[in-house]
């Protein structure tokens, strides 16, 4: 017990932990009409397709996070364009944009001379990785998607029910659909430092789907999914300092023992209601 | 041939021009000319395929049209309010949202008068806390009507109302339907139930009718009972084939 308070006066931990905390209000709240849209795969391709901003931030010498949110939002709004266009499966969009990404960024990596210690921990995070700068940016993020999130609310929440209606009631679907796609991938985007590439999408979906097997309103779907993300994720942080691990693997792991303890609560609650 | 109706801006609250529109390459409503007079129920009728839903969606804003013009003419100086009952909603599955949340969100009932909104169609008051993708596709269509309703539209768009409500819900329905036609809503339902048309349209809007020569529009309602009008447009002696308009008296 007392290694883990020790370990909060480290100031990388500092960082880390309001990171996660900021990542996961974000990401549950963003992660709650993404999710049931089943667009839970954009996450995972624009995570991916960012790594082109960071190859090429790092070929450059540019900060690779202000490239990578560049990239983030290009892919957000291709996504929100062309999500309805009949002529093009989403998920063949969204692999197409991961595989233009990737390709693009390994490209780059390979043309970039010299050993590259950074890409390691950008595809699978690391806790010391995060600067004041990064946590900054993350605040900034908070700042300007909670609002804009309490505005578009209502019309996410139609929207996502049906978005035929909600046109017919005049809310602005359109644009809720581009802030929410556009700043998922901001966050998503902000989070691969911690996180990493390959796994910060977890932090986006798994939460959610924790929080679908034990609660049965909206409300308490976002308080339980925000919980349950800085949860795992401050956890995730702790095992991974404590056992010297990259943090993402950590943190998604942690998310996915606590999505297994909330399908357990649900077995038992459906047992219950069975056998009354 | 009177086209009077059509041309009174007063007495139409929505009005087709000539609109065509195209879905896919293929002209779905080539040059429809038709209005929806205020205050009345209009029956939107035609064979499966006859683009009677293409038509529902270009006045909802929902599709683009090709061409021609919709004009929509408010009473006041507020813009039209246009509720919308789709037929069929396929909820997300992994969306919490509950009844009350829904009837929240959609119609800003407050909790105090959530029992009225849903008592006026026949919904048991006690899946207030179910989960909207545990509805059966009546409860889905009695809560999407009762938060249109909520609304206080102008004009309210009905898609097979009664498509999968059982009899003595459906009778509860046309009442509620009625009813609030009696207090100036203008209705626009959207079906198949020619019984229904015969004996509730006050106008009937048939997209097959002369396009297809055993068009139930013909033996459903009577001779009698029915003054057509061939649509127009502006120039009087071109008539659109493939649309009648009906006027139930």
């Amino acid at each position: 017990m007392e290694e883990i308070f020790q370990l909060v006066s480290f100031p990388f931990m500092q960082r880390a932990f309001i990171s996660c905390a900021i990542l996961s209000v974000l990401l549950g709240l963003l992660g709650t009409f993404i999710v049931p849209r089943k667009m839970a795969f954009m996450a995972d391709g624009i995570s991916h397709a960012s790594l082109l901003g960071i190859a090429i931030g790092l070929l450059l010498g540019v900060f690779p996070l202000a490239l990578a949110i560049v990239i983030a939002i290009i892919m957000g709004a291709i996504v929100a364009a062309l999500r309805n266009n009949p002529r093009i499966t989403l998920d063949g969009l969204i692999g197409i944009l991961l595989t233009t990404g990737m390709s693009g960024a390994i490209i780059i990596f390979a043309l970039t001379p010299g050993y590259k210690p950074e890409l390691f921990s950008y595809l699978f995070g690391s806790v010391v990785a995060t600067t004041w700068v990064d946590v900054y940016v993350l605040c900034g993020l908070a700042v300007i998607t909670l609002p804009l999130l309490k505005y578009f609310w209502r019309s996410l929440v139609l929207t996502t029910v049906h978005e035929p209606l909600s046109r017919v009631m005049n809310l602005p679907a359109h644009t809720a659909n581009y802030f929410l796609y556009i700043f998922t991938a901001i966050t998503l985007v902000t989070g691969v430092k911690l996180l990493g590439i390959i796994l910060v999408s977890g932090l986006l979906i798994i939460p959610v789907l924790s929080s679908n097997l034990i609660t049965n309103s909206l409300r308490k779907a976002v308080i339980v999914t925000i919980t349950l993300a800085i949860l795992g994720s401050i956890v995730g942080l702790i095992m991974s300092f404590i056992f010297d691990l990259p943090s993402g693997p950590c943190i998604a792991l942690t998310l996915i023992v606590l999505l297994l303890g909330c399908f357990v609560v649900n077995t038992l609650i459906r047992m219950n209601k069975t056998s009354a | 041939m009177s086209i009077t109706r059509f041309n009174n801006k007063d007495q139409n609250i929505i009005e087709l021009e000539d609109v065509s529109i195209v879905r896919d390459s293929n002209t779905v409503i080539r040059d429809a000319s038709c209005c929806i007079p205020r205050n009345q129920l209009t029956f939107i009728v035609g064979e499966n395929g006859s683009g009677k839903t293409s038509m529902v969606s270009s006045i909802l804003g929902l599709l683009d049209i090709s061409s021609g013009r919709i004009t929509y003419n408010s009473s006041t100086d507020k813009e039209l309010v246009i509720g919308y009952v789709p037929q069929k909603i396929e909820f997300p599955e992994h969306f919490q949202l509950t009844v009350t949340e829904y009837l929240k969100y959609s119609a800003h009932i407050s909790k105090h008068d959530l029992s009225a909104a849903l008592e006026r169609v026949d919904f048991p008051e006690s899946h207030l806390k179910q989960r909207i993708t545990e509805l059966s596709g009546g409860q889905m269509q009695k809560l999407l009507l009762a938060a249109e309703l909520a609304r206080n539209p102008d004009i309210l768009f009905l898609d097979e109302p009664l498509s999968n409500i059982d009899q003595g819900s459906g009778k509860h329905i046309i009442d509620v339907i009625m009813e609030i036609k009696d207090q100036g809503v203008t209705i626009v339902l959207i079906s198949h139930d020619w019984q229904l048309v015969s004996s509730c349209a006050d106008c009937v809007i048939c997209l097959s009718c002369t396009s297809s020569p055993n068009c139930p529009c013909k033996n459903s309602l009577s001779e009698g009972n029915r003054e057509v009008l061939q649509i127009t447009s502006h120039n009087e002696h071109v008539t659109h084939e493939g649309y009648c308009y009906v006027q139930n008296l």
